[in-house]
């Protein structure tokens, strides 16, 4: 009987609680503005249970906004890396999911895919907050 | 008899005023606080299990420190402070139920009260994240202010009774009034002195998420973390019941259904004060702090205790 409630408990407990880490890989501010306004009045994620935590130890899901530039690869291997066990990525706007209006620049290297595995993607330039939240509780479905 | 008297303690101990009890009590107060500031901002808020979730996820999350931390120390820290925090309720009368009493607990409550501070600091320390060293060196700056202002304000009632036992500063209230009303000005400065213990807003500078990303407890993941949110959900509930104590004893008779719901009136109201005071004011600098607690506040309550005193 354990074997069949411990992962149902959990996977409620995942789906109820997923808190957000921000990434920015070198986009142009616009995708960062519309996830930031899934915390005001209007969107409020608080209701699904979402934080948006300012630690990386702390995050469940990690957000991606831009396009991969050379420079920030390092740091957004480094910051995956911190991120405890289970974790997912989303990619949000069109920069993050093919490198966007970005791709085959010098310093590009192009979207979150090349450097990282993601769960979901967002498109849009910039994406609908109604799009990101759409997106987390997709994503959330496929939590096992 | 003796195997009655040992479930009867084991009850106590773990399920109506230990820790089952606490930790309901905890959960819920965590919810009623998210839940109450996001209406005062105008948001909808989380439902009500919330914080199991929370609670569920992060104790099975994978557990990650940086390395060069001491693994050791950083799995004792929680669990001292941890532990701190459910031996003072032991010493308190949560729910109206009796506890052992003796001359001096009220001090041996503050000192195990203010234990997890000196452990968040410390596990700060042993993390060794930058913003980890800062959020402790700030806890333990904030710690000189606060913490005498806790101490003298409380230390009114005590002064009223004549007595450093809780039993007795209960049953003085019973015999006069409750010290609210006299001693409102001490009520007040005691719940500043709380806000500074738990790290709420305006007293939130050792966490302060803009500055040092989460204070001592950046580096921490997974049970660690759901230990140390846990001990300071549960450190609400056990400073408020002792503010309850002190200050509003006398309301009701000893071991009664309607003092347990005055008592759990007492728990929402005042935890309502808290979230008001959070949605209200931003952060104080550290320098605005030690300046409104040093200059301001203490002396205030010093003249409030010879006032006391003289009575």
């Amino acid at each position: 009987m354990n074997k069949a409630i411990i992962p149902k408990v959990l996977r409620w407990a995942r789906q109820k609680s997923p808190w957000l880490l921000h990434f920015n890989t070198g986009g142009c501010n616009g995708c960062d503005i519309e996830i930031l306004s899934l915390l005001t009045p209007r969107y409020d994620v608080e209701r699904f249970g979402i934080l948006k935590e300012s630690s990386p130890r702390h995050a469940d899901i990690l957000i991606c906004t831009g396009p991969v530039t050379q420079q920030v690869k390092p740091r957004l291997q480094r910051i995956y890396d911190q991120m405890p066990e289970p974790k997912w990525v989303l990619a949000v706007g069109s920069c993050s999911c093919s490198g966007g209006i970005f791709s085959g620049a010098y310093n590009i290297l192009g979207g979150i895919d090349k450097v990282l595995p993601v769960d979901m993607y967002i498109a849009g330039c910039p994406c609908r907050p109604e799009a990101i939240i759409d997106g987390i509780v997709k994503l959330l479905g496929q939590v096992k | 008899m003796d195997n009655m008297n040992l479930l009867g303690l084991l009850f106590r101990i773990f399920i109506f005023p230990g820790f089952f009890f606490l930790l309901i009590a905890a959960l819920f107060l965590h919810w009623l606080d998210r839940k109450l500031i996001a209406r005062f901002q105008g948001r909808i808020g989380p439902p009500w299990y919330q914080p199991l979730a929370d609670l569920v996820k992060l104790f099975a999350k994978e557990d990650i420190l940086p390395s060069g931390t001491n693994l050791f120390f950083a799995a004792l820290l929680p669990l001292i402070s941890f532990a701190s925090v459910l031996t003072a309720s032991f010493y308190l009368p949560i729910a109206i139920q009796s506890a052992p009493s003796f001359q001096g607990d009220f001090i041996v409550l503050m000192f195990l009260l203010s234990l997890p501070s000196l452990m968040y600091f410390l596990a700060g320390w042993v993390t060794q994240g930058v913003y980890s060293v800062i959020g402790g060196n700030r806890s333990l700056l904030q710690y000189f202010s606060y913490e005498v202002l806790f101490l003298l304000a409380m230390s009114g009632t005590a002064i009223a009774s004549g007595s450093w036992s809780l039993a007795d500063i209960r049953l003085a209230q019973i015999k006069e009034s409750p010290y609210i009303f006299p001693q409102i000005v001490g009520f007040l400065f005691s719940l500043a002195g709380l806000i500074g213990k738990l790290k709420r807003e305006p007293y939130d500078i050792p966490k302060a998420k803009s500055e040092v990303i989460a204070g001592a407890l950046t580096e921490f993941s997974g049970k660690k973390l759901a230990l140390w949110y846990l001990t300071i959900q549960l450190q609400t509930v056990v400073g408020l019941s002792f503010l309850i104590h002190c200050f509003f004893s006398g309301f009701w008779q000893m071991s009664t259904f309607s003092g347990f719901i005055v008592f759990l009136l007492l728990l929402v109201i005042l935890q309502g004060m808290l979230s008001a005071i959070s949605a209200i004011y931003a952060r104080l600098r550290i320098d605005q702090l030690v300046y409104l607690n040093w200059y301001i506040f203490i002396p205030l309550t010093l003249l409030h205790n010879v006032y006391i005193l003289l009575k």
